[in-house]
C-alpha cells in the first residue's frame, strides 16, 4: 500500500507539481492550498505525512503545526522552508516535527524523508485515523 | 549623528533588514518552483524509459511554467537593486504614487500573508521633495501596524489616494472594512516618531470614513 502524503502549501503550482513528482515515485497525494483545508481534510481523512509549508497566509507554519498535532496526536510532519532558521527548526521539533527541510528541495532527500518517518512510528492511538475508524464502526 | 538622525538610521536598518529578509523569501520560493518544473521535466524524460511517450505539449507548458517563474525572480531581484541603491539617496523630487507603489511592491509578500490587497485612486501625480528611503521607510511603518491589527480572517484591501492642501501633500490610507484607526494611528505615531520629527509630518486618523492620513511638506525642510 503506498504511503499517503497530505501537501500543504499556498502556492497552487508549487503543490501541482511536486504532488505529481511524488505521485510518480509511488506515493499517494493530497494537496492543500491553505491551513484551513487541511484542517478540514484531516477531520475526515487521515495521512501517514504531512509536508507542511512553515510560511502560510492565514495561519502560519507553526502555528499549523500546533494545531494539526493536537488535532492528530503522533501525526508525523515536515515541515517546508524557504528560510530554515535553527531557532525556528528548533522550535518546530519541539512542536512536534519529524524533520525540517529547505527549499528549493533535493526530491530523494524528500522521498527518504518521507519513507523513513511513515515507517518509522506509527500514529498515536488518539490519532485522527483511530477516531475516523472507531466512527465508522459505530456507525450504523 | 545626532540622537535624532541616529533614531531615523535605526529604523531604516531595521526596515532594510526586514525588506530584504521577505524579498530573499520570495526569491527562495520562487527557486523551489523552478526547481521542481526542472525535476519534473527530468522525470518526464525518465518515464519515457518505461515506456510512457512524452507530451510536447506538456513539456511547452512546463518551460513556460520556469521561464515565468524566471522572469518574476528577475522582476524582485530589480525590486531588492532599485531598493538598496535608494538607502543612500539625495533629497529629490518624485510623485507620492512612485513612493508608495515602492513600497507596497517591497511588501507585498507581507500583504499578501495576511490578506490585504493595494488599490490606488486619482490623482497620481502629486509630487513631494524628499528622501524617497526615509519616506519609504514612514509609510512601511504605516503599513506593518496597519498589518498588525488586522484580523487575518478577513481580506482587507487598502486604497491609496494622494492630495495637495496649500503647502502640504497628503498620503490618503482608506481602508475597505472597520479597523482601530486610533489605536493604528498611535502606534504609528509612536514607531515612526523619530522620522515623522524628521519629515516634519502628521498623522491623523477619520474613524467615521476609515482614513488614515499622512500629511508633510510638499517642500523638504532640513
Amino acid at each position: 500500500m503506498s504511503i499517503q502524503v497530505l501537501l500543504i502549501d499556498d502556492d497552487q503550482e508549487f503543490l501541482d507539481v511536486l504532488s505529481e513528482r511524488l505521485a510518480i515515485r509511488g506515493f499517494d497525494v493530497t494537496t492543500a492550498v491553505s491551513s484551513r483545508i487541511a484542517l478540514d481534510r484531516l477531520k475526515s481523512e487521515s495521512f501517514d505525512v504531512i509536508l507542511l509549508d512553515l510560511q502560510m497566509p492565514e495561519m502560519d507554519g507553526l502555528q499549523t503545526l500546533e494545531k494539526l498535532t493536537d488535532m492528530v496526536p503522533g501525526q508525523q510532519i515536515i515541515l517546508l522552508t524557504a528560510h530554515a532558521t535553527v531557532a525556528k527548526g528548533v522550535q518546530a521539533m519541539k512542536l512536534g516535527a519529524a524533520d525540517v527541510l529547505e527549499k528549493p528541495i533535493d526530491i530523494r532527500e524528500l522521498v527518504e524523508k518521507i519513507t523513513k518517518v511513515a515507517t518509522a512510528k506509527k500514529p498515536a492511538p488518539q490519532s485522527g485515523k483511530f477516531f475516523h475508524q472507531l466512527f465508522k464502526k459505530r456507525t450504523p | 549623528m545626532n540622537g535624532s538622525h541616529g533614531k531615523v538610521d535605526t529604523l531604516g536598518l531595521d526596515y532594510f533588514g526586514r525588506m530584504t529578509a521577505s524579498i530573499s523569501h520570495e526569491i527562495k520560493n520562487g527557486l523551489a518552483i523552478i526547481n521542481e518544473n526542472a525535476g519534473l521535466l527530468g522525470d518526464l524524460v525518465a518515464l519515457t524509459d518505461k515506456g510512457r511517450p512524452l507530451d510536447p505539449a506538456r513539456l511547452e507548458t512546463i518551460a513556460e511554467n520556469i521561464r515565468r517563474r524566471v522572469q518574476h525572480a528577475d522582476d524582485i531581484v530589480r525590486r531588492l537593486n532599485q531598493f538598496a541603491h535608494s538607502v543612500s539617496g539625495p533629497v529629490t523630487t518624485v510623485t507620492l504614487r512612485e513612493i508608495v507603489e515602492s513600497t507596497v511592491a517591497l511588501a507585498h509578500r507581507i500583504a499578501a500573508m495576511k490578506g490585504i490587497a493595494f488599490t490606488f485612486s486619482q490623482d497620481d501625480t502629486i509630487k513631494v521633495e524628499t528622501i524617497p528611503f526615509i519616506l519609504q521607510n514612514m509609510v512601511w511603518i504605516c503599513l506593518k501596524n496597519i498589518f498588525q491589527r488586522h484580523d487575518s480572517d478577513t481580506n482587507l484591501t487598502l486604497d491609496f489616494a494622494f492630495q495637495e492642501i496649500e503647502t502640504d501633500v497628503v498620503i490618503v490610507m482608506n481602508f475597505s472594512h472597520e479597523i482601530d484607526t486610533a489605536a493604528t494611528k498611535a502606534a504609528i505615531s509612536e514607531e515612526g516618531k523619530p522620522i515623522i520629527l524628521f519629515l516634519k509630518a502628521q498623522i491623523y486618523n477619520d474613524q467615521t470614513n476609515r482614513t488614515i492620513q499622512l500629511r508633510m511638506p510638499k517642500k523638504f525642510i532640513d
